[in-house]
């Protein structure tokens, strides 16, 4: 979803934490003690799949279980990767996730623009339209959607899988409420020098808006790339395929559930995300102790 | 802290916008279906197949029944070395339901295929959409040699006089057992030939190993399927033509034996996920699973793997078929038609069909297939082979209730799995699904079938 | 949008050419985008709601209101509003009270926490049909993990794959487990955003720490328990592939949210009329309730 955009721009320093004057050293190790829980919680089942990758189909098929695999070959990895085009999936998410997401935080920014700096009688109105998306669920429309998109011949196709979840309506909303906290001399002292709207917008307003923009785009990114009913339905080809859908396809039919492969397969969707994740968790939470305090 | 995104939102402007909504509609007018009278089933036209030349390419769904891509190009290959044609095979689902569910989506569109995977459980919906070709007379035309083809698993595709798909991997449940245990309990080695006969034979399967005797599966598509065999077995039918008969004693005698074997002698489990899964691990002594599985099976399991028919009812040996056939859609132009069934009948030649067969464990389609050298070769490197493919002489075409209407198979689904695990009243749960069934014939099916 | 005649502001004040082009140069492309993936097909799937329509099918019958009759009639309903409802108040409620929990853990001064939090946040950013897959996988009551430890502590591992009673909690179970950390990871923010002085000048009172969690900061976590329960609600309803990818909705259509039976009406089924009037409902429902959240919005934040 992305309904959650805004309050990580509030998320903003956990490197410095501020925490109540504690005097009370005893529920310390209790503290510790949930904190160990809670990350276990959160990372055995990760764990899991990844043994579960290098079984083999009769150590994964045994009762009592088997915890370790035998050995860490990564024969289900080539199996996955010889069942399924992988590197399509791959390369098809990269393209929807990356040019849907940079044309969505485009239509977001200059719609607030709009909304927030330019004279226009019914921008309010303009501006409710926009939000009032944000109650509309996918799944309502997604019919006459398939309709459209199909008789235009779209079918597999990037601008299929990409425009009917183009508009920007949460990121819209977010950036109007980030413009209207910023200082208006700047924007007047570009305006005497007689920078145009689209200047101002891309050369002053833009840039000092960087920590807001980039806390939008990583959830953009993050509800594109694992977006799934509507690839589903749109693409019927595995070559189109983005990663969520075509990892279904190893689920197999008329067979053995295939325990190893599928977790192979989902390791390999899951752990680059997770790489990403972790590597820019760290730069967006720098990013953001700069700046932006809401509330 | 603005906390909601409406909440700068006047009640004038939520008029304002409601007024624009109904601007929209004015727009909306276009797309969509026609409204008005039911259409219903293609056709036959009058094609005069001699004068059409056929295409150069053609596009055909599959989803690769029993993991048969490889299978699938090569019988692809040679057949553009044959006639100069291509065929394009495209993945458009993991399922039968999700290639269903992408046809019937992409009808209308230019994004049709040429050829089409049709199972049992969905051929008659296309149909009944105008979605498909009668394939009568373009078979006649091409010489199909469709007397060949097995009587049963043919003629599952016959409605109103018409041939609407043609048999491509077509399965049929099949009993399996465990060598080891049977060996373990002193059982002869074969399968139980009656269900009585397992019921002597379950006490002493239990005694030998502490294993569960018979791991029976669930879910759509599968739990209304091989409970054919008790149903039919004891006399009983999901209906006749149109109207449901689940409520004949016969029915309630057959949901009941199935209560009495988990629950009562608790010699029959419902496997939490996959039954073929449990029976390889060991978990049961047999189970009831596709043909279409049995290589699989056979390349999993430690033990020694028997196959054996359906045990008998009190009235008799009953086993329904199943898997897919193909379809060709009817929107598209004659060339391509044209072209779609000279690959479909290259596709179920007795040579493909074998090569197929005995690569994945479905039924060979033609009888001129069942005894030639490639499956001959099967049967004497595989003898398990041989039962799954004597069973399908005493095949019977599947009721209407559950393959006809579009919920009948999951609300019958429903019905089963509420007697398997809640132990619901069998009569009662009968009951709900064959109201829901008839209900939706008569809005969803009647409408559409040609007086 | 043209249509639109506006009088009254005409009045008031002239809007040069200029003006015009511009907004519609800016705000033109998002405006048009939402009105033809959106508000069209919203007013398309109202039309289809009044027909009889199987989805492969180029022709419809015009059935007036009768889909909405036989849903609210059908003898599956009750169980498929039952599930919507057990499935959405936990999740929500459910994930507050986990996710605020979570918060104080994390907001406390111990070492950890920074890296703690990156890992608790992490399954949100993954998809929830791989989420689901893994899962799956872990309650597997013969050959997963979860059976293996309960049975090891003496228990037997619940039937989650054929109880529906057992697998609607294991849908919200991981419901939570995949999106818990958003929620934490908000009231964390709300939370560093509480004055340091309000706190000291508790303390110097001589409030202890779980007074001077509930007389200042619960008050402080109004609006954004209210935010949550806007955003985290929209979501819950939404929930499609997590139900997608371990239960299709099963045993006994013990899993199947009206969200996921408009799917399978309108796309298993095929019968789209009928999907689109579940969709009109749950629609209708979403619109009450956030109205409802508004006005208590309204007042709660002028206290």
């Amino acid at each position: 979803m992305s309904v959650d955009v805004r309050e990580k721009i509030a998320v903003t320093p956990p490197a410095v934490p501020m925490t109540t004057g504690k005097k009370h050293g005893r529920p310390r190790l209790g503290g510790y003690l949930m904190m160990a829980v809670a990350v276990a919680v959160m990372i055995l089942p990760l764990v899991w799949m990844m043994l579960a990758s290098f079984k083999q189909r009769d150590e994964i098929y045994t009762v009592p279980i088997q915890w370790l695999p035998e050995s860490f070959e990564l024969s289900n990895y080539f199996a996955a990767l010889a069942a399924v085009p992988f590197g399509n999936f791959f390369i098809n998410s990269l393209i929807t996730t990356v040019v849907g997401a940079t044309l969505k935080i485009s239509l977001g920014l200059t719609t607030a623009y709009a909304v927030v700096f330019l004279e226009f009688p019914f921008k309010k109105f303009i501006f409710g339209l926009v939000v009032f998306a944000l109650l509309v669920p996918q799944q309502i429309v997604i019919i006459p959607n398939y309709t459209l998109v199909s008789d235009l011949g779209w079918i597999n196709s990037y601008q299929g899988l990409i425009l009917p979840g183009l508009a920007s309506a949460f990121g819209t909303f977010l950036f109007r409420q980030h413009f209207l906290t910023l200082p208006i001399s700047i924007l007047e002292a570009a305006a005497l020098d007689g920078a145009s709207h689209w200047t101002r917008l891309w050369k002053f307003v833009v840039p000092i808006s960087a920590p807001t923009i980039a806390a939008v785009a990583l959830v953009s990114i993050v509800s594109e790339w694992n977006e799934y009913l509507w690839p589903l339905l749109v693409v019927d080809k595995a070559e189109m395929m983005t990663l969520p859908v075509g990892l279904t396809l190893l689920q197999n039919n008329d067979g053995v559930t295939n325990w190893g492969v599928l977790m192979a397969g989902t390791v390999l969707i899951t752990v680059p995300v997770l790489i990403v994740f972790f590597l820019l968790q760290r730069r967006i939470v720098t990013g953001l102790t700069s700046g932006a305090v809401t509330g | 802290m603005s906390t909601s995104p409406f909440a700068n939102l006047s009640r004038r402007q939520i008029l304002q916008l409601a007024a624009l909504m109904g601007g929209a509609a004015t727009l909306a007018a276009c797309g969509g279906p026609a409204v008005g009278e039911a259409g219903g089933a293609a056709s036959e036209q009058a094609t005069d197949w001699a004068s059409v030349t056929p295409a150069k390419e053609i596009t055909w769904w599959s989803n690769h029944p029993g993991t048969s891509k490889d299978l699938e190009s090569k019988i692809i290959e040679d057949f553009a070395k044959e006639t100069g044609i291509k065929v394009n095979l495209v993945t458009a689902g993991a399922n039968y339901d999700e290639v269903a569910q992408k046809f019937q989506a992409a009808a209308g569109s230019s994004n049709v295929p040429d050829l089409v995977i049709a199972s049992d459980v969905w051929w008659f919906r296309y149909m009944i959409n105008g979605q498909i070709l009668p394939l009568d007379k373009l078979a006649a035309h091409l010489d199909f040699g469709t007397d060949d083809f097995n009587k049963t698993l043919y003629n599952d595709y016959e409605f109103s006089n018409s041939h609407w798909a043609v048999p491509y991997a077509r399965s049929t449940p099949l009993f399996y057992y465990n060598k080891a245990v049977w060996e373990k309990a002193g059982l002869p080695d074969r399968a139980p030939k009656t269900w009585t006969e397992f019921d002597e034979w379950a006490p002493k399967i239990q005694a030998a190993g502490g294993v569960t005797p018979l791991g029976l599966g669930k879910g759509n598509s599968w739990t209304a399927w091989w409970f054919c065999n008790m149903l039919w077995g004891a006399g009983g039918a999901y209906s006749k033509d149109w109207t449901m008969t689940l409520d004949t004693p016969e029915a309630i005698e057959a949901a009941k034996y199935l209560q009495k074997i988990i629950y009562d002698d608790k010699s029959a489990v419902v496997t939490a996920k996959d039954q073929v899964a449990d029976f390889g691990a060991g978990l049961t002594g047999c189970t009831i699973a596709s043909t279409g599985s049995l290589t699989g099976i056979i390349a999993a399991a430690k033990f020694g793997i028997g196959t054996g028919f359906l045990p008998e009812g009190a009235k008799g040996a009953a086993c329904p078929t199943g898997g897919t056939g193909l379809a060709i859609p009817a929107s598209k132009s004659p060339e391509q038609q044209l072209a779609a069934g000279m690959f479909l009948k290259f596709l179920t030649n007795a040579k493909n069909t074998a090569y197929f067969s005995s690569n994945t464990g479905y039924m060979p389609v033609r009888t001129s297939a069942l005894e030639g050298e490639t499956m001959q070769a099967v049967y004497a490197k595989t003898p398990q082979f041989r039962t799954a493919v004597d069973q399908l002489a005493g095949t019977r075409v599947q009721d209407w209730g559950r393959v006809f209407v579009p919920n009948g198979d999951k609300d019958l689904t429903t019905a089963l799995e509420k007697i398997m695990l809640q132990k619901g009243d069998p009569a009662e749960a009968f009951a709900t699904a064959s109201t829901s069934i008839a209900k939706s014939y008569e809005e969803n099916v009647k409408p559409y079938l040609k007086a | 949008m043209s249509t639109m005649t506006p009088p009254v502001v005409m009045r008031k004040r002239r809007t040069p050419w200029k003006s015009w082009l511009l907004f519609l140069l800016f705000a033109g492309p998002n405006v048009a985008l939402l009105i033809i993936f959106t508000y069209k097909p919203l007013i398309q799937s109202l039309q289809y709601s009044l027909l009889q329509w199987n989805i492969g099918s180029a022709t419809a019958r015009f059935v007036g209101l009768s889909n909405y009759s036989n849903w609210f009639t059908d003898p599956t309903t009750a169980n498929v509003v039952k599930v919507t409802v057990i499935f959405t108040l936990v999740t929500v409620a459910g994930g507050m009270v986990l996710g605020l929990s979570l918060a104080l853990l994390l907001n406390r001064k111990l070492r950890g926490t920074g890296m703690a939090r990156t890992v608790v946040v992490a399954p949100y950013v993954l998809s929830g049909v791989a989420v689901g897959l893994l899962w799956l996988f872990v309650f597997d009551p013969n050959f997963g993990v979860l059976g293996a430890v309960l049975k090891g502590i003496g228990l037997g591992s619940p039937d989650w794959y054929n109880d529906p009673s057992w697998a609607l909690p294991m849908i919200i179970i991981v419901y939570l487990w995949k999106n818990v950390g958003y929620v934490a990871l908000i009231y964390l923010a709300a939370l560093q955003a509480v004055p340091k002085d309000l706190l000291e000048a508790a303390t110097l009172d001589g409030a202890g720490p779980f007074a001077s969690f509930r007389n200042v900061m619960l008050p402080l976590l109004g609006p954004t328990t209210f935010f949550l329960s806007v955003t985290t609600l929209l979501s819950s309803l939404q929930s499609f592939d997590i139900i997608q990818a371990m239960t299709k909705g099963g045993p006994l259509e013990g899993t199947t949210t009206m969200m996921y039976q408009i799917y399978q009406e309108g796309f298993a089924t095929g019968r789209a009329g009928y999907s689109s009037a579940i969709a009109t409902i749950l629609f209708l429902v979403l619109l009450v309730i956030t109205a409802v959240q508004m006005l208590f919005i309204q007042k709660k934040v002028h206290y």
